[in-house]
């Protein structure tokens, strides 16, 4: 494979999805609209698997830089492609029956759940802040549309508007601090920056540029105090695209952030520790504090991710090497759970929301045990409880942040997940109780289709995996931070260039 | 007849435990023959068994202390208790005692328990009882003295609660329990403090270290080891202030009365003295505060006992006043004076309890003395027994109630503590009220008319009204005497009761002091501390001891003579005379208020306290109010929160303004911030 | 072959298996509890293999029975199993008490059987891991997995319609605390970048984990702050009474006490023993108010689980007291305690669950002059009673015994005051349990007794019943089989404090002398 030119090479997951995903919306267009739309999306999960899979390949051949310089295929990016190639193909997975029959064109909907991966894979290989705010955009205009495409609903509608106004309020603050970037070192590729930024005392601009691009990146993760969008437009969208935007988005924004404040600005970490540790405590205790009353689910669960956002920001205060691995291990169980969780809900309540309020889902043990099995093995591991991917993410955070000395960080953020499991808690029991009323049997439909199955299956799986055997993943993730740390003291060691990275290996 | 092996001491306890497990897995199936058979077998041979023993120990070159082979019970690093039994001759008394009388008693409540519900029940208990007292007087050590401690406790609260459907038996037996368990308390201590300063529990190392260290003579760990123990002792024994519990045993059978309460298991306080006298010996003060406790405890139980009408009550309070004067005799160092009178008494205090119980069996229930007399010539057997007990008690020569305690006078009066003087006065009045209270019992049960179905006075109907609802079918041709099972245990402790003292028999009466001189291997060291006031009293002054019997004498007969006025010669006197002195009489009748005291001092107080102070306040208040508290403080946070989250964008765009507002501000300044700080 | 290596893991893992099995069987008849039943037995078996071949004597104080293969090598990560004198007993104790518990749960549970057991399993899972692990990571994981199938099985199984709140109180009550113990053991590691047990404990005698003796004593703190809530320690047992209240009796009997006083006992004084030493006059104080605490509000209870639940506050203080006064005899009780307190504790919610099988309530009012029509019953609670209140030749008089005078021998005028007061345990008791029995089999006839015609336990209860009371006489009388083992563990532990404290300015150096046997005036 390697015999292919590098910027071939480099970018063939993003070209693969891409072709596929153009394929479908041909499909699409000439398909009657009776038609089932299922084959489409076999299309799309085979696409995305197949990304993965290429991904997976590129980190045998080392770290590739492609297109001048501007594209960077390393251990890291390789383990969010993967990541994000995971999430769509749960997130697909889990959309073939909830879509069907209920909405038209849906083909749509699959292709762009392709685009967006493409945004979000590119974003986190890229190592040019211009080529990261391309990505970023294509993958938050996809997901604009996702967010609203139960058109029937208002909800919906109000949501999709309200990411998309926010949203792009969003992003001009991340391209504002690009530019301030630009004017603070003349360039705009984060080697280029760093080594800028490398021997002397920092000015105040590249400060500024810094703040602005966590602001933007801030909104996407829906790290407090830029978190307001997210309980409404979790409630609005349908559920597996909940799914997908709260885990990998995410995936992809927090990549861009490590990429930025390690290697980029990483010989300024003296000046965002203390910023992110603010916002790591304020984001898990707001997300927390807005679940803990919450009743209805999917509110409940965007507080949540909130929270976990918070967790995440706490690995960035940890030494680079502890911390990167901690976050990119905690990127993956994050998503492994709540999507699983969400693919529990897609299953639960189907496309019309029949279980909305924590009250609603009393007696799902007794109609569908295993269903709720899952959501309570799922809620547990975003508690963290041990043997789930859960324990072990937040463990590894928080052995950073001590080892770097921030114990009372640690002790807030788990303090906080003891005040957690108080809604997660509620959501389990209810689900255990019986109701009162016998008529849940023909609330919802009580068969779980293959793909469906497939999806929970894989979910719970890596769920426990993570919990269980960590280490292949945890290797992956050192890799990662390794080769981040790498580049980081390669450029503030002044050495330009990313050839000079193979020696590193 | 060869001697007796050391390891068959095991069999004594363990057979009546046997006979206990027996009884009480299958006892509910077998016929009630079979199970009288099982508990009397059970009692016998171990009666057999010390007699056996007791023909070991006086044989010739028999040792003065017999060892069983011990079993490890406890033992960690630095401290290790055995099970150990051992016999001298203070343990050969208690064991001819307790299974002796003990055996009597089984036979008689064959008899007397006939009807009863639970027969198998009440065997049950009886065996487990003698297996307790049984261990606790073949311990060699503290702690396994306290196990047979501890459950003849239980036993008596199992028997005290046999007819558990009355709640005033169950109320009983709880109070006998738990008033015990306050001495036990000090017990218990007492231990603790004896491994803190000897590291063992076993009689022979503590004993022979303090012997070996006469410096500690007075020292304070002694006497805070010896004021403990009275504390336990004072519990079992019936002693002020621990004594309220005795009296309402007398719920329990008859029989149990006689056995428990009155022969074996009430003495076990006196005995753990007498055991531990060594300690006692070497602490002054401990030794006056016990004889000042007994006086105490003797003169104030005999004056309530004056004005009792129930006949179990006024024998209860006879007893806790005769206990009085073992414990006495304990406080002026008189040990083996308080175990001759620890005997006597349990023979004649037996003897009694079992009349009376023919009493009452007769009378079908009936326990008021108001409603007897004239059973004189309905039940003439019952009536000699009886005779005998009261004239022993009484202190009328020469029986045994004379012997024992006309020693027990003479002990304190020639004792050298400086208040002995007032003390034998005390015991001295005592025992003049004594001989009234027993002969007033005697007059009103045996003679005159029989008053069944006399109206009682309402004062103290509601005391009796368990008795009542027993006593209902009775009419005066209902009398009957007692079946022989019954009255030929009764025979055999009248006779003991007259001729029980006489192997005491003081020298100064040309007696030889028998007794003292039996135990006088036990207590060789208090007689080598006091011996020299001892002595030379044993040589000189047996006239003060003739004068000193003459006037006990006097005045037993004082008593028995203002009985006689009052109950035999004026029947109408002695109402009369309660009228004059209406609030002695009320006082008296009342038991002093003691009862209604501790109640409300303590029981009431502790309740109150718990309820309103510690349930409602802390439990309530702090305990999970901190909790509810926090739950609350989160909630507002939460309430807070979520109210940000308005719906409406605008908010929403200005949140993210104010945030990036924010973030610039803290990136810029907060680094200088922290320089700062 | 010998299977010393392995017996552990089997024993551990043995249960999770079985509840795979039955969570894929079939519920039907009584499949479900034959299941557990028989794996239960299973387990216990096993368990008894440990007694066997423990190498017994005083010099025997390493682990035994142990294995160690790595799990996760960054952070370092141990699956490292073990046991010494202190763990091997609890590990029967537990191995015992769950077939009983399923014998109990027989008729009382009739739906939803299968989650019931399933959970029920998971816990004795969890609670093997805790006492076999020698990494403090594995034995958290242990410890939190814990904390899930009991919180479900009282939100499910609970009593009343308060079943789910009780659930999330226990829940909360020991999550909060548990994650503070999670800072402190990453500190810990962060400190010596070891999870190893027997390694940190070697470090901590030599004060080598950490050279900030403030940060230790935070770390300690939170560590026996852990420990205390779950146990309960007297002020902190706020969610005891409700836990019970509603839990199921099965899981209440095994719900409080021992795994958290193990915890205690192994880690908080095996990494900090300085710093327990330092609290220990707190702790004693805060044990002997619990006792009396407990019992007095246990004596004016109306409601015999409220009661239970107090008596519980009341014995787990005792340990409290015995374990903190560092003598070998107060060691030695404490441990011996555990055992003592969780038999008879199990031993009388298992009877009050019966009781409750016959007339649906537990309000005493409601009881009474049962003993005629129940003799069984009221027999088994009468000697179970008597256990509780620690009579000699029964159980819980060796344990309390022990403890007391061991808490008597530390040179503490302040031990001393705190001994006498709690020794006035041992009246309190007495009165409420008596005043319990009275109550409900004495006297007079109650309404439901009346109005329900109960019946004398079944085969299958005397089945539950006759082991523990067996045990208590037993444990009563022959002690030693027990301590034989617990001593040398207790006087390891003594000593190492000892060690730990000798070389400490501002403790006395000899603090457990007083236990060796010794002829003094002392006192005078």
């Amino acid at each position: 494979m390697t015999a292919l030119p590098a910027n071939v090479f480099a970018l063939l997951p993003e070209y693969v999805l891409t072709i596929v995903a153009v394929a479908i919306m041909m499909v699409e267009a000439v398909l009657k609209p009776g038609t089932s739309r299922k084959p489409l999306g076999w299309l799309a999960i085979l696409g995305s698997i197949a990304a993965g899979v290429i991904s997976y390949c590129q980190l045998a051949s080392g770290p590739i830089t492609a297109f001048s310089a501007t594209v960077r295929v390393d251990a890291f990016s390789v383990f969010f492609h993967i990541v994000i190639a995971c999430v769509v193909v749960v997130t697909l997975l889990s959309s073939l029956d909830y879509f069907e029959g209920n909405a038209n064109y849906t083909g749509e909907y699959f292709a762009l759940v392709l685009f967006g991966a493409v945004g979000m894979m590119l974003m986190t290989c890229s190592v040019e802040l211009l080529m990261v705010f391309i990505g970023l955009e294509i993958s938050s205009i996809s997901t604009y549309i996702m967010a609203g495409f139960r058109k029937s609903q208002a909800s919906a509608s109000e949501a999709s508007i309200k990411y998309f106004l926010l949203g792009s309020f969003a992003t001009a603050f991340f391209l504002y601090g690009i530019a301030l970037a630009f004017g603070a070192t003349g360039s705009t590729s984060l080697t280029a920056i760093a080594a800028a930024l490398g021997g002397s005392a920092t000015p105040h601009m590249a400060l500024l540029a810094l703040a602005m691009m966590i602001v933007g990146l801030g909104f996407k993760v829906s790290a407090a105090p830029f978190h307001v969008w997210t309980p409404d437009v979790y409630q609005g969208a349908p559920a597996p695209v909940v799914g997908l935007m709260s885990t990998a988005p995410k995936a992809a924004a927090f990549a861009v952030l490590l990429r930025i404040a390690f290697s980029g600005f990483g010989s300024m970490s003296h000046r965002w520790t203390l910023m992110l540790w603010i916002l790591a405590a304020l984001s898990m205790t707001i997300g927390n504090l807005g679940a803990l009353m919450q009743r209805d689910v999917k509110r409940l669960l965007a507080y949540s991710s909130i929270a976990h956002a918070g967790y995440l920001l706490a690995a960035f205060t940890a030494f680079p090497r502890e911390g990167i691995a901690a976050a990119c291990f905690y990127t993956a169980s994050y998503a492994a759970m709540n999507v699983g969780a969400f693919v529990v809900i897609t299953e639960a309540a189907g496309f019309q929301e029949s279980l909305r309020t924590v009250e609603d889902y009393q007696g799902l043990a007794l109609r569908r045990p295993i269903l709720a099995a899952l959501l309570a093995f799922f809620l547990l591991s975003l508690i963290g409880i041990p043997f789930t991917g859960g324990f072990f993410g937040k463990f590894y955070v928080f052995a950073g942040t001590l080892q770097a000395g921030h114990v009372w960080l640690a002790v807030v953020g788990l303090i906080n997940s003891g005040v957690a499991c108080y809604y997660y808690l509620r959501l389990i029991a209810s689900v255990y109780s019986r109701r009162g009323d016998g008529l849940e049997a023909e609330r919802t439909k009580t068969s779980t289709g293959v793909a469906a199955g497939i999806a929970l299956g894989l979910t719970a799986a890596a769920t426990l995996l993570l919990g269980v055997v960590p280490g292949r993943v945890l290797h992956l993730a050192q890799d990662a931070g390794s080769i981040l740390q790498t580049t980081q003291s390669t450029v503030t060691s002044g050495v330009t260039g990313p050839d000079a990275s193979p020696q590193q290996r | 007849m060869n001697s007796m092996p050391a390891n068959y001491l095991w069999f004594i306890p363990l057979l009546p435990f046997a006979g206990f497990l027996i009884n009480g897995t299958l006892g509910r199936r077998f016929p009630r023959s079979l199970v009288s058979a099982v508990a009397l077998l059970f009692t016998a041979v171990p009666a057999c068994l010390v007699a056996w023993l007791w023909s070991t120990m006086l044989g010739t070159g028999a040792p003065d202390v017999l060892h069983a082979a011990t079993r490890p019970w406890i033992s960690i690093t630095g401290f290790n208790v055995d099970l150990a039994l051992a016999v001298d001759h203070l343990t050969l008394i208690m064991l001819a005692v307790v299974t002796g009388v003990g055996f009597l008693i089984h036979l008689y409540s064959v008899g007397y328990m006939a009807h009863e519900e639970g027969y198998w029940r009440f065997f049950a208990y009886l065996n487990l009882f003698m297996f307790f007292m049984l261990v606790l007087v073949l311990a060699e050590n503290f702690l396994l003295l306290f196990v047979g401690w501890e459950g003849v406790g239980l036993a008596s609260y199992l028997l005290i609660g046999f007819y558990f459907q009355k709640r005033s038996a169950a109320d009983a037996g709880r109070k006998a329990f738990v008033v015990n368990r306050i001495g036990d308390f000090g017990f218990l201590l007492a231990m603790f403090l004896l491994i803190v300063h000897f590291g063992s529990l076993s009689f022979s190392q503590v004993f022979g270290a303090v012997a070996a260290h006469p410096e500690w003579h007075g020292a304070g760990f002694l006497t805070a080891i010896a004021l403990l123990l009275v504390l336990g002792a004072a519990g079992k024994s019936a002693q002020i202030p621990l004594y309220v519990w005795l009296p309402d045993a007398m719920e329990g059978p008859t029989p149990v009365s006689a056995l428990i309460h009155a022969a074996t298991m009430v003495t076990a306080g006196i005995y753990m003295v007498a055991r531990a006298h060594v300690i006692f010996d070497q602490s002054p003060a401990a030794l006056t505060v016990v004889a000042c406790i007994g006086a105490a405890t003797a003169i104030f139980a005999a004056s309530i006992g004056m004005v009792q009408h129930d006949i179990k009550r006024v024998l209860a309070y006879s007893t806790v006043s005769q206990l009085g004067y073992m414990f006495l005799a304990c406080g002026v160092a008189a040990y083996s004076a308080a175990i001759f009178h620890l005997m006597t008494h349990a023979f004649f205090k037996a003897l009694l309890f079992l009349a009376a119980g023919s009493v009452i069996h007769a009378l079908s229930g009936e326990q008021d003395m108001r409603r007897m007399g004239g059973l004189r010539s309905r039940t003439p057997m019952t009536f000699l027994t009886m005779s005998a007990g009261v004239f022993a008690i009484a202190g009328i020569p020469p029986l045994a109630g004379f012997v024992s305690k006309d020693v027990i006078l003479y002990q304190t009066f020639a004792s050298p503590n400086p208040i002995g003087k007032l003390l034998w006065l005390i015991a001295l009045i005592t025992a003049g009220i004594t001989s009234f209270y027993m002969f007033r019992l005697w007059y009103k049960t045996f003679f005159g008319e029989l008053r069944l179905g006399s109206e009682r006075d309402p004062g103290n109907a509601h005391v009796h009204e368990d008795e009542h609802d027993r006593a209902q079918a009775v009419h005066p041709h209902g009398v009957h005497e007692s079946p022989w099972i019954m009255l030929g245990p009764l025979a055999i402790l009248a006779v003991l009761s007259v001729v029980g003292g006489w192997i005491g028999w003081p020298a100064a009466f040309g007696g030889s002091d028998h007794f003292e001189h039996f135990l006088d291997p036990v207590f060789a060291s208090t007689a080598a501390l006091h011996g020299a006031s001892a002595l030379n009293a044993d040589q000189v002054s047996h006239g003060l001891e003739w004068g000193l019997a003459a006037i006990s004498v006097l005045v037993a007969l004082g008593g028995w003579y203002a009985a006689d006025v009052l109950y035999r010669q004026r029947p109408g006197k002695s109402t009369q005379l309660a009228m004059r002195m209406r609030p002695l009489y009320e006082v008296l009748e009342k038991k002093y208020w003691v009862d209604e005291i501790y109640q409300s001092f303590i029981v009431l107080p502790l309740m109150m306290m718990t309820r309103g102070v510690l349930e409602l306040i802390f439990e309530r208040g702090v305990v999970n109010g901190s909790g509810r508290a926090s739950a609350m403080l989160t909630r507002g946070g939460a309430w807070f929160v979520r109210r940000q989250i308005s719906g409406n964008i605008r908010s929403y765009a200005g949140w993210l303004a104010l945030g990036a507002a924010a973030v610039l501000a803290v990136m810029v300044f907060g680094h200088s911030l922290l320089v700062h700080l | 072959m010998n299977y010393d290596h392995i017996i552990l893991t089997l024993i551990v893992f043995f249960p999770l298996i079985g509840a795979v099995v039955l969570a894929l069987l079939p519920d039907r008849g009584k499949t479900m509890e034959w299941g557990a039943l028989l794996i239960a037995l299973v387990t216990f078996g096993l368990t008894l293999h440990l007694p066997f071949h423990y190498a017994y004597g005083a010099q025997q104080s390493g682990f035994q029975f142990e294995q160690n293969v790595p799990w996760i090598d960054a952070p370092a990560i141990q699956y490292h199993v073990g046991v010494d004198g202190l763990s091997m007993w609890l590990i029967v104790l537990t191995g015992f008490l769950a077939p009983l518990g399923v014998l109990i749960s027989w008729r009382t549970i009739d739906a939803r059987k299968k989650l019931f057991y399933v959970l029920f399993l998971l816990q004795q899972v969890a609670m093997m891991g805790i006492f076999a692990s020698l990494d403090m990571l594995v034995y958290y994981a242990f410890w939190e997995l814990s904390l899930v199938p009991m919180t479900i099985l009282i939100a499910t199984f609970g009593r009343t319609e308060n079943r789910r709140r009780a659930a999330i109180k226990y829940f909360l009550y020991a999550f909060i605390p548990s994650a503070l113990l999670l800072v402190a053991m990453l500190w810990v590691y962060a400190q010596t970048s070891t999870f190893d047990f027997p390694t940190l404990t070697a470090m901590a005698t030599r004060h080598s984990i950490s050279g900030n003796p403030a940060a230790l004593w935070l770390a300690s703190l939170a560590f026996l702050l852990a420990f205390a809530v779950k146990t309960p320690v007297f002020p902190l047992h706020g969610w005891l009474g409700d836990a019970i209240f509603e839990g199921p009796t099965a899981a209440i009997m095994i719900l409080a006490g021992k795994t958290a006083l193990y915890s205690m006992l192994r880690f908080s004084f095996g990494v900090f023993p300085e710093e327990s030493h330092r609290i220990a006059p707190l702790m004693i104080a805060l044990g002997a108010i619990g006792i009396v605490y407990g019992a007095l509000l246990a004596l004016v209870q109306t409601d015999l689980k409220r009661l239970a639940a107090y008596s519980t506050l009341a014995h787990l203080s005792f340990i409290i007291v015995g374990i903190f006064s560092f003598t070998v005899a107060g060691l030695n009780g404490g441990i011996y305690q555990i055992l003592n307190e969780s038999l008879a504790g199990a031993a009388f919610f298992m009877l009050l669950g019966l009781l409750y099988e016959r007339y649906g309530t537990y309000e005493m009012r409601q009881y009474g002059g049962l003993a005629a029509r129940l003799p069984w019953m009221v027999t088994m609670f009468v000697i179970t009673g008597l256990a509780m209140v620690g009579l000699p030749m029964l159980n819980g008089f060796v344990g309390e015994f022990l403890i007391l005078s061991g808490a008597m021998q530390t040179s503490f005028a302040h031990h001393f005051f705190w001994t006498v007061f709690a020794t006035l345990g041992v009246i309190l008791s007495a009165a409420y349990m008596l005043t319990m029995i009275q109550r409900v089999f004495y006297s007079h006839v109650g309404p439901k007794a009346n109005a329900i015609e109960g019946w004398d336990l079944s085969a299958r209860e005397h089945i539950a019943l006759w082991p523990m009371l067996a045990l208590f006489l037993v444990m009563g009388v022959a002690p030693n089989i027990w301590l034989r083992a617990i001593d040398s563990a207790a006087t390891r532990m003594a000593n190492q404090g000892r060690a730990a404290v000798a070389t400490t300015p501002g403790l006395p150096g000899q603090l457990t002398s007083a236990s060796a046997p010794r002829i003094t005036g002392g006192g005078q």
